[in-house]
């Protein structure tokens, strides 16, 4: 545990909306090392960018953190005041957003707003120390250095996408949170730009947590995989186990809707339902009203998150058997 | 099956749209959104378009339900019941419309595509009653009958219902519903499945497959996904800048592709396998808006096979590598 950067201890945070209460995340926990890449996967609304803004504290007016910490580096960001949390952003933990056109301001050159989010947090670097920083972070993320220069619209998806994460590293970051960082790009600039990130993270050792609804590229980027359901965690392990041997039933069946152009075709299976409505999220486990283990226990109490051995965190009552596969 | 005409047949097809500029909005070049294709597609059959942003495919599926005017070529489309052979590209009017019945198109995003102020009976009931098929109680039949069919049941619970009182996956049934209650015999779909999360897709996706094996229809399915047109086509088709680059069966594409671009579009998508080593070719640059393009291969400047001959001649044809596989390359 010497390692470890990052904990997110029972993590609970709740949207009011005029019509009550959106429970997004309830009682979340995972711990992230040095190096280490996570993926969180999970479907619209399952609660991975409202943990990833939790993480950051950039939340809405609207969402509420009712319980639970975050550890950066064994400090509580959740009892930080605002401008103790300015601090810890970009330098502690940066972000890479989803949408990479509207991440970048449209009026600025794009190497100003780096040098400008270098200049809040290092206040004694003069304008050319932080140029030349701008400089090597876009041979990091393979730009070419006439860009600094430009304006947003200049730049294609996929160079936007890798300005964004040039922005990132700027601060020096300990970990940084990827919310769907190439979904809206075509494949052949998808695949450039999860190799960028992946490089960035083994030369610098870098932490990272990476947001899909795409198990396939989670598979290609994460060490560790969070397979989040209506607002918890449902199963939490290495990437490879949990491909090989999901215990919990969401995520074989997540496994088995997803189609693949290598391998023998097979038929996919078809969840039945919809994922249930957070504002009266089903009593139990949230998932019972599409599982098919379900019995009368998962409708009362939900199930608690632990550990079934060997590092594998599942949070079910009848977890799939383990195969010998 | 026998070999029939096709379903549907296009031939040379090409749309250009002008490129405004200056004070008098004139017209100095065009992009050559779709330049000159020709696809085939048979009975019952689903034929996959498959490309990145802006290679086309949108323009294609429109154009092949005359949603847009093509400016130049054909797309005879048979009727199976009567036997006839229509250009669709010259159709105008009465008879356009009369030939709406036979084609329909799904589209991308169920949000936008059903008017929020209708009810799902009045969505589902619209193209009868433009085409003015049966009566009231008739459609009231046909509309139960097929949002049964597409999953919504208990039917009347949904008829009267309005959009922003579906979820995403249902309005998506909702306009499946809507294009196939007039039974028609081609369906354009323009990425039906992208805004659906998985655990929904796959259930829009095994309910489209079984309602083209009952009504006996064939789809034209648009995707940027290959992993999906490997699961709903049969024969997949390549688009690069408004041209076909490759077509052939789909486990023939897939495995042995022969279009440098194919091969790098394949090997660009991730696999969800974390123990898979991919092996990725890469290509240069990025794609452009085929704004005037020159007469050479589109994919000259990117290819990492390229030789003088793909710069000096024209673009390459499409022509038969034997058992169906088609490819334009030299």
């Amino acid at each position: 545990m010497a390692d470890t950067v990052l904990s997110v201890q029972n993590l609970t945070m709740h949207y009011t909306t005029r019509k009550g209460d959106v429970s997004a995340v309830d009682d979340v926990s995972f711990d992230l090392e040095k190096g280490q890449a996570l993926g969180l996967v999970g479907e619209s609304g399952c609660g991975k960018t409202s943990v990833a803004i939790s993480l950051i504290r950039l939340l809405p007016e609207n969402a509420r953190i009712l319980g639970g910490h975050i550890y950066l580096d064994g400090t509580d960001i959740l009892a930080l005041s605002e401008p103790e949390v300015l601090k810890i952003r970009w330098t502690g933990i940066s972000m890479v957003f989803q949408g990479a056109m509207n991440a970048l301001n449209p009026v600025y050159r794009v190497g100003d707003q780096i040098v400008e989010a270098l200049q809040t947090h290092f206040p004694d670097k003069s304008r050319a120390e932080s140029r030349e920083i701008v400089e090597r972070l876009f041979r990091v993320v393979e730009l070419d250095a006439a860009m600094i220069d430009r304006y947003p619209h200049e730049f294609s998806g996929g160079m936007r996408q890798r300005a964004i994460i040039a922005m990132a590293l700027s601060c020096d970051p300990q970990v940084i949170v990827a919310d769907e960082p190439t979904t809206a790009l075509d494949v052949i600039v998808q695949d450039g730009i999860l190799k960028e990130l992946r490089e960035i993270q083994d030369e610098l050792d870098m932490a990272m947590i990476y947001i899909s609804h795409d198990i396939a590229v989670i598979a290609e980027v994460s060490d560790r995989i969070g397979v989040m359901y209506a607002g918890r965690m449902a199963e939490l392990s290495d990437t490879v186990t949990v491909f090989r041997q999901p215990r919990h039933p969401y995520t074989y069946a997540l496994m088995s809707a997803f189609p693949s152009i290598k391998g023998p075709k097979r038929k996919l299976a078809t969840l039945p339902g919809e994922p249930p409505d957070l504002l009266e999220p089903p009593p139990g486990c949230r998932f019972h009203p599409r599982c098919p283990r379900a019995t009368a226990e998962c409708r009362k109490v939900p199930p608690a998150f632990e550990d079934l051995g060997g590092d594998h965190f599942v949070a079910c009552y009848h977890p799939i058997e383990e195969s010998n596969g | 099956m026998a070999e029939n005409a096709p379903l549907v047949e296009v031939q040379g097809l090409r749309k250009l749209f002008p490129v405004e500029s200056g004070l008098f909005r004139q017209t100095h070049s065009f992009i050559h959104a779709v330049d000159g294709i020709d696809l085939k597609i048979q009975a019952g059959r689903t034929l996959g378009l498959v490309g990145e942003s802006g290679c086309g495919k949108t323009t294609t599926g429109k154009l092949l339900v005359r949603l847009l005017d093509p400016t130049e070529g054909s797309i005879y489309v048979t009727d199976p019941e009567l036997g006839q052979t229509v250009d669709l590209a010259g159709l105008k009017g009465r008879q356009l419309k009369a030939f709406r019945r036979r084609v329909q198109m799904i589209f991308q995003d169920p949000y936008e595509s059903l008017n929020p102020r209708r009810t799902v009976f009045d969505t589902v009931a619209e193209p009868l009653v433009v085409q003015d098929v049966g009566t009231l109680s008739e459609r009231e039949e046909r509309v139960a009958n097929l949002l049964q069919l597409v999953g919504l049941s208990p039917p009347s619970s949904f008829l009267f219902r309005f959009p922003h009182e579906l979820s995403g996956g249902q309005r998506q049934r909702v306009a499946i519903a809507r294009a196939l209650v007039i039974e028609p015999v081609f369906v354009v779909c323009d990425e039906p499945t992208s805004m659906l999360d998985v655990s929904i897709r796959t259930g829009v996706m095994e309910l489209m497959m079984d309602l083209a094996d009952r009504f006996g229809v064939s789809y034209l399915y648009i995707t940027h996904d290959l992993a999906v047109a490997r699961y709903m086509c049969q024969e997949i088709a390549v688009m690069y800048l408004g041209k076909i680059v490759e077509r052939a069966e789909t486990e023939e594409l897939l495995s042995n592709p022969l279009h440098p671009y194919t091969r790098a579009l394949i090997s660009a998508v991730p696999v969800p396998d974390p123990e898979y080593e991919r092996t990725a070719i890469e290509i240069e640059g990025g794609i452009a808006a085929p704004i005037d393009p020159g007469e050479q291969c589109r994919f000259y400047d990117r290819c990492p096979l390229r030789t003088d001959r793909c710069g000096l001649e024209d673009a390459p044809p499409l022509v038969d590598r034997g058992g169906g596989h088609y490819v334009a390359c030299f």
